[in-house]
């Protein structure tokens, strides 16, 4: 090989190399959002997986029949109306005129037939749909009917709500793909196109406005109402480090963090070119789950000594240090603020804590000083900081701790046995959960104490499912209410699982950046730079 | 020497198959799962069990193994459990960063170390030696996010002169290229220059005390040939072997920095492929990489034969 080949040989290797990562082609004078998300958007059908920065970003590209607003009501947004039978057995819905997806095909209610099919094999609360369903059906290009063998009166609930996965509406090519997997075409309705060929996992996603997209007239409000675009492009910016990223939204090079860290936020709160505020008043509960079915925690009495020592303040100073608005206790398991928020039996989560009670408690119970198999992931900040509270906390009631430093993947696995501690089992593991996702029992399936179809630890509290039923059942909010109080009780009273406490988290933005509003989602329209 | 090339190149195929058989077994045996990071905190474990399933990680070990070696022989690397892209497409995506990176570097810590190794061996035991020295000890002990961090600080949020972080590909201009490049090459060079100026000033040392080195300045001849045309040939073969080794330095490095400076290369699809298990990604970087390093330490034997002429193959 003589120079002049060699020359030639690696400039191709070089051209090879670089159409990897080919150069965008940006209009003049269009308005760029670079976002850095909570985390890589390692794939994007919104259905398959139910992670939240799939959802995040999914609400840019697919639209949904309804949305919920910022008071957490079910609002119209692809449905121009709906028509319940008498009965309550018929649910006829129809869509808004001229809807289109990003491929120029019209939304037909065939669309709507499929995706919503889709999405009931893996909802929660559409499985429970599917189950009563006789027939969901499209009778013409804009109205779906779906008949019911049994009232579900949480319908537009189901439709709207914003836990994942969410009732995202697709084409129906696409949204014919089983269920359990993967989509690879992302074509939607939503107010943004997905650049599919921009995409590099772990590192960027970039979305294009939809032009002909046509936003509703009501003011935005969360997943309601006008979703107006303001920017022409959002690129998302993947930054695994939290310094970088406070680095880059101070150097200019991003606009808008979603989740700084609670350690840099006095830092960026210096810097007078950044606005910082609460990204998502529905906030997180912390949570730790006893193993129901095996010794010591398959004794109510061992739950309930490990609750009575529980100090919540120790968790959430763990996990959000000394600012105090970013924490509230929580002697109950729904989100405060929100209309089922109740501290029904709380009365074991307040006060001062009684170390002395809830040993005595513990020397009454079955507990010989067996090892509790504390599975902790170390490589998510909030079970690690919780893991070794809760550490301490066993410590200090005299049980012997096996305590299993481990990573989320492994965690996620492990808890699944249900095999014994010892035999690659597990007796205790954390994890928290969206304030989104406890608002009613409909989307809050850590709280469901239904035995072995129940969440991981496998409780099994008759009274807890029975106010369950009676909440779904429930005719007006008072009826609601009272359920779930009865319930938050039953549920306390018995440890379905450890609340740990309320924490709230912050967002940042360069103040050239207007528009953004607190919410489950960084809701992107509305938004404008400057 | 062209019969050597091909025993050697030959001999890499055993090699590789024992990297594939060695990481295909341990990522089977790892703890994890990733059906349970792709269903979430909410799926019930039958719906884990279906995605596990269609994902066909439910098969024995043998039959996913022949599976893979089978798309392997077809130059398939499979694809990616969670973005459903094929692995060569996310390796071609994120290669150039890594090899610009790894590129810059080298040649940044070669064209820096081995002269001030050089002259550290020139100037043996006085204040310029224990000053190189010390920064040798100082390269090799402080992390590369702590230098890194604190060459962002200074240098792009001080002093606005190079951004934070990201990558601009050579396609968009060299310039932007170089701008986001200058940084994490230093950071990452940092270990590598305190490494390669040991190795040149021990090897220095060395030569600088033989007899023809003594007979060259007897000669007149001036310092400059003495050292760099004399001495540091002869010098050469500990210092190519170990910027051979360093090679693998880089690559382990590339992971910490590309984090740091968010560089969207092989190191972090590498780090988000574990955290996940996503087991083809996993496989393919590896093989990438250990091919690779076998190519790197093939032409570090080659090179010996251009630097000695008494090394023969």
């Amino acid at each position: 090989m003589d120079r002049r080949t060699f020359l030639k040989a690696t400039a191709g290797a070089g051209a090879f190399a670089a159409s990897g990562l080919a150069a965008p082609a940006i209009a003049q004078g269009a308005k760029v959002l670079r976002f850095v998300p909570q985390a890589n958007l390692a794939n994007f059908d919104p259905i398959w997986t139910t992670q939240y920065v799939v959802r995040n970003a999914s609400v840019l590209v697919w639209d949904t029949l309804y949305g919920f607003d910022e008071n957490l009501k079910p609002q119209r947004q692809m449905v121009e109306a709906e028509e319940t039978s008498s009965d309550g057995l018929t649910w006829t819905f129809k869509l808004r005129a001229g809807l289109k997806f990003h491929d120029g095909e019209p939304v037909r209610a065939k669309d709507v037939v499929a995706s919503l099919t889709r999405w009931c094999a893996r909802d929660t609360m559409g499985l429970m749909i599917k189950a009563l369903q006789q027939e969901l059906v499209a009778p013409d290009d804009r109205t779906v009917k779906w008949v019911l063998k049994k009232p579900f009166p949480k319908m537009l609930l189901a439709l709207a709500k914003n836990s994942t996965p969410m009732a995202f509406i697709m084409p129906e090519r696409i949204a014919k793909t089983d269920p359990f997997k993967q989509i690879d075409d992302y074509v939607g309705s939503g107010p943004m196109k997905f650049v599919k060929g921009e995409w590099v996992p772990g590192a960027k996603a970039v979305f294009e406005k939809f032009a002909d997209y046509k936003p509703r007239d009501e003011k935005a409000s969360w997943l309601a109402g006008g979703k107006n675009m303001l920017v022409d492009r959002i690129e998302w910016v993947v930054m695994p480090d939290p310094a970088t990223a406070a680095a880059a939204l101070q150097n200019g090079e991003v606009d808008w963090w979603e989740n700084p860290i609670a350690d840099l936020v006095p830092l960026l709160k210096k810097n007078r070119n950044i606005a910082v505020d609460i990204a998502d008043p529905l906030g997180n509960i912390g949570a730790f789950r006893m193993n129901h079915l095996f010794p010591p925690f398959n004794d109510v009495k061992v739950r309930r000594a490990v609750l009575m020592a529980l100090d919540q303040e120790e968790y959430m100073r763990a996990l959000v240090g000394d600012d105090n608005s970013l924490w509230k206790p929580l002697p109950g398991y729904f989100t405060p603020g929100t209309p089922l928020y109740t501290e029904e039996g709380g009365e074991i989560l307040k006060g001062k804590r009684d170390i002395a009670a809830a040993k005595k408690l513990l020397a009454e119970s079955s507990y010989k000083g067996e090892p509790v198999t504390c599975v902790v992931a170390q490589d998510q900040p909030i079970t690690k900081a919780q893991g070794d509270v809760t550490a301490e906390l066993l410590k200090r009631l005299g049980m012997n701790v096996d305590f299993v430093a481990t990573d989320w993947g492994t965690v996620g696995q492990r808890r699944a046995l249900k095999s014994p501690p010892g035999q690659g089992g597990w007796g205790m593991f954390h994890t928290w959960h969206a304030g989104a996702d406890c608002l009613n029992p409909a989307v809050y399936i850590a709280i469901r104490a239904t035995g072995d179809g129940a969440w991981f630890g496998w409780p099994n509290v008759p009274s807890v499912e029975k106010e369950v039923d009676a909440w779904f059942d429930a005719k007006n909010l008072d009826e609601e209410k009272a359920a779930i109080s009865r319930l938050n009780k039953a549920a306390l009273d018995n440890v379905v699982y450890a609340p740990t406490g309320f924490f709230l988290s912050y967002q940042a933005w360069r103040k050239n950046v207007s528009g953004i509003v607190k919410g489950p989602i960084p809701f992107p329209w509305g938004v404008s730079k400057a | 020497m062209i019969g050597y090339v091909v025993r050697r190149v030959l001999a890499t195929i055993p090699v590789m198959a024992v990297v594939a058989l060695f990481v295909f077994s341990l990522l089977f045996i790892a703890p994890g799962d990733p059906a349970a990071v792709i269903a979430g905190d909410q799926a019930t474990p039958e719906q884990v069990e279906r995605i596990r399933q269609s994902l066909g990680l439910d098969r024995p070990f043998l039959v996913q193994f022949s599976d893979w070696v089978w798309r392997l022989l077809h130059a398939d690397l499979g694809r990616s459990i969670f973005t459903n892209l094929p692995v060569t497409t996310m390796i071609a995506q994120r290669i150039e960063p890594t090899m610009s990176l790894t590129l810059i570097t080298l040649v940044l810590s070669v064209t820096i170390a081995v002269p001030i190794g050089v002259l550290a061996a020139w100037k043996a035991g006085t204040l310029i030696d224990r000053a190189i020295m010390g920064f040798a000890v100082f390269g090799f002990s402080v992390p590369v996010f702590v230098i890194g961090y604190l060459l962002a600080y200074v240098f792009a949020l001080e002093l606005e002169w190079l951004p934070v972080q990201g990558y601009t590909p050579i396609s968009q201009g060299v310039l932007p290229w170089l701008e986001n490049l200058i940084l994490p090459s230093i950071a990452l060079g940092c270990v590598y220059i305190a490494l390669i100026a040991r190795i040149t000033r021990a090897a220095m040392l060395e030569v600088l005390q033989q007899d023809y080195i003594r007979t060259a300045r007897a000669k007149g001849l001036a310092q400059t040939p003495i050292l760099f045309i004399h001495a540091l040939k002869n010098a050469s073969v500990p210092i190519v072997t170990v910027i051979g080794i360093g090679i693998a330095l880089l690559i382990g490095g590339a992971v910490v920095t590309e984090s740091v400076f968010a560089i969207p290369g092989l190191g972090r699809l590498t780090v988000d492929a574990i955290l996940r298990r996503d087991y083809p990604v996993i496989q393919g970087i590896v093989l990438l990489f250990s091919f690779v390093y076998v190519l790197v330490n093939l032409g570090v034997d080659l090179v010996y034969t251009l630097i000695d002429p008494r090394i023969r193959y």
